[in-house]
């Protein structure tokens, strides 16, 4: 997902959201709390698709509807949640991911990042798992830590 | 009771109802203020509504200042600059103008900048009512005004004073505000955080007036002074704070101002010369073309970028003050250009934006892009 920020000089400010499919979504944040969505298919720039007009009010609702607030999706291994500065990081082991079959000890763990659990679907949870245990597939690695070691452990993955 | 009540309530009731009318055909109300003065100028005492419409006009240069001040440079996409760079184009071509017209060079400089500058409060209306915010073409226009206001604010400060030394010290002044605002500002930005919303206001109240004084004090425009104190707020963070405050007076005196400025044309009429409205055509058309390239070198397709040149048509604010100047320094050919320029432009320019989806469908028949239609991603 690609984010643009540019500031409209009398009008508020102006994010172009372009996600993984390519679609576009425009959203102009009024200084008056307005907010105007207009939807882009993929490769087109002319015409908006779609066009929407919220008020403060109902962006915040949709806002929160988004974020998972309401109901949040349990298919989704991949969640942050904030504590601070630091962050708690769910990391699933997909498929054919290179952590499969991989001992704990041998985890590429930058500095400032831990590993606290491994979860495994049907076993208890491994609370702070030794260095020979073995990761499977399914496995859920719960990390925490400052924000720029976690993320660099995701990228490195 | 004092006059004003009564002129107050008439101007008022005639802006609603102005503005209620063009409200049901989803159009913007600023053109009929200027054309409700215009039509019924005559019978309204003008004179008994001040200072109501000359603090408009100063709290309108403040709120430009404010969102269109320099510290927005930094924030500028190339491609804004490239649009303006076309659009400033229009400056060498109005000074040429006035000279061939038999102005010399002070008031060609001065036909220059009301050819230049579009009004940036009218445009940025515009775009917010007619929901144009989001589209391309509204980032590039917004950009351009920017620059443009820049621009008008240093050609005022040099063509404020008579003299030599009346140039410089409104030079020194301008330079001194500008420094204030870089070296001083974000060292208080922190203690105006502190201060209640009425003590802002007064303040800002204050500071406005104040130094559109200080400016006319030393033979500037007083217009610059409150353009420069709206830009010394913004590096105060106080922008989000004062545009909310001043928002409903300065949207109050604005009307009315425009309403003065339509009664005030009736005169202008009467001494209309073939000169003045040829030169306005002229400074309405020499941008257009100017624009719509400068659009289109700033990436935006050739419809979009011929959007982008329609909505650059409104001249406001700045043009009244620019008008000002040239009638005090003896210009009245450019001060008659100037307030035409504004009566025309604004309602046409309300037109085009409103209809200029319609115009592009016309003049560029769908598919027709600036460059090739990008294969689709698979």
């Amino acid at each position: 997902m690609k984010v643009e920020e540019v500031v409209l000089p009398g009008v508020g400010r102006k994010y172009t959201v372009t996600v993984g499919s390519g679609d576009r979504i425009v959203i102009v944040v009024h200084s008056s709390g307005k907010r105007e969505l207009q939807y882009f298919e993929a490769g087109e720039d002319e015409e908006p698709s779609a066009a929407l007009d919220l008020t403060d009010e109902e962006a915040r609702e949709l806002g929160a509807i988004l974020a998972g607030v309401l109901f949040h999706p349990e298919a989704v291994g991949d969640t942050q949640s904030k504590l601070g500065q630091k962050v708690i990081e769910w990391i699933r082991v997909l498929p054919g991911s290179q952590l499969a079959g991989r001992r704990v000890g041998e985890l590429p763990l930058p500095q400032g990042a831990h590993l606290l659990a491994v979860d495994r679907p049907g076993a208890p949870l491994i609370p702070n798992p030794d260095p020979e245990t073995v990761l499977e597939v399914g496995d859920t690695l719960v990390v925490a830590g400052t924000r720029e070691a976690v993320e660099a452990l995701k990228r490195s993955l | 009771m004092h006059p004003s009540v009564e002129a107050f309530a008439l101007a008022a009731g005639l802006l609603a109802l102005g503005a209620a009318l063009v409200h049901r055909f989803g159009f913007p109300p600023l053109p009929i203020y200027l054309l409700t003065g215009l039509w019924v100028g005559g019978a309204l005492p003008v004179e008994d509504l001040e200072p109501l419409p000359s603090l408009g006009l100063l709290l309108l240069l403040f709120s430009v200042g404010l969102e269109f001040g320099p510290d927005r440079l930094r924030s500028l996409s190339g491609k804004a600059v490239r649009a303006g760079f076309y659009d400033g184009l229009a400056l060498p071509v109005g000074f040429f103008l006035g000279l061939m017209a038999g102005l010399d060079w002070r008031g060609a400089a001065l036909l220059a900048g009301v050819i230049y500058v579009s009004s940036s409060a009218v445009i940025v209306k515009l775009i917010i009512d007619l929901r144009r915010a989001a589209n391309p073409e509204s980032e590039v226009v917004l950009g351009v005004l920017v620059l443009e206001d820049l621009v008008v604010a240093l050609l005022l400060a040099l063509l404020g004073g008579h003299g030599a030394w009346e140039v410089l010290g409104s030079l020194l002044l301008f330079s001194a505000y500008l420094a204030f605002a870089r070296f001083l500002g974000p060292r208080l930005v922190r203690f105006m955080e502190s201060l209640s919303d009425e003590l802002v206001l007064l303040l800002g109240a204050g500071f406005t007036s104040g130094t559109a004084l200080l400016f006319h004090g030393v033979g500037a425009s007083e217009g610059v002074g409150a353009f420069l104190a709206g830009v010394i707020a913004a590096t105060l963070g106080l922008r989000e704070r004062l545009e909310r405050l001043f928002g409903p007076v300065r949207d109050l005196g604005v009307a009315l101002f425009f309403l003065v400025v339509g009664a005030g044309a009736r005169d202008l009429f009467q001494g209309l010369t073939p000169a003045v409205v040829v030169l306005a055509l002229l400074g309405l058309l020499v941008k257009l073309p100017l624009n719509h390239l400068g659009g289109t070198r700033a990436g935006l397709s050739r419809k979009r970028g011929l959007y982008s040149a329609l909505y650059l048509v409104p001249r406001g604010e700045f043009n009244l003050v620019l008008g000002a100047l040239a009638q005090a320094q003896g210009y009245p050919l450019v001060a008659q250009v100037a307030v035409l320029l504004v009566l025309v432009s604004i309602p046409l320019g309300a037109l085009l934006i409103r209809f200029a989806p319609d115009i592009g469908r016309w003049l560029y028949p769908k598919g027709q892009r600036a460059k090739p239609a990008q294969a689709k991603a698979p």
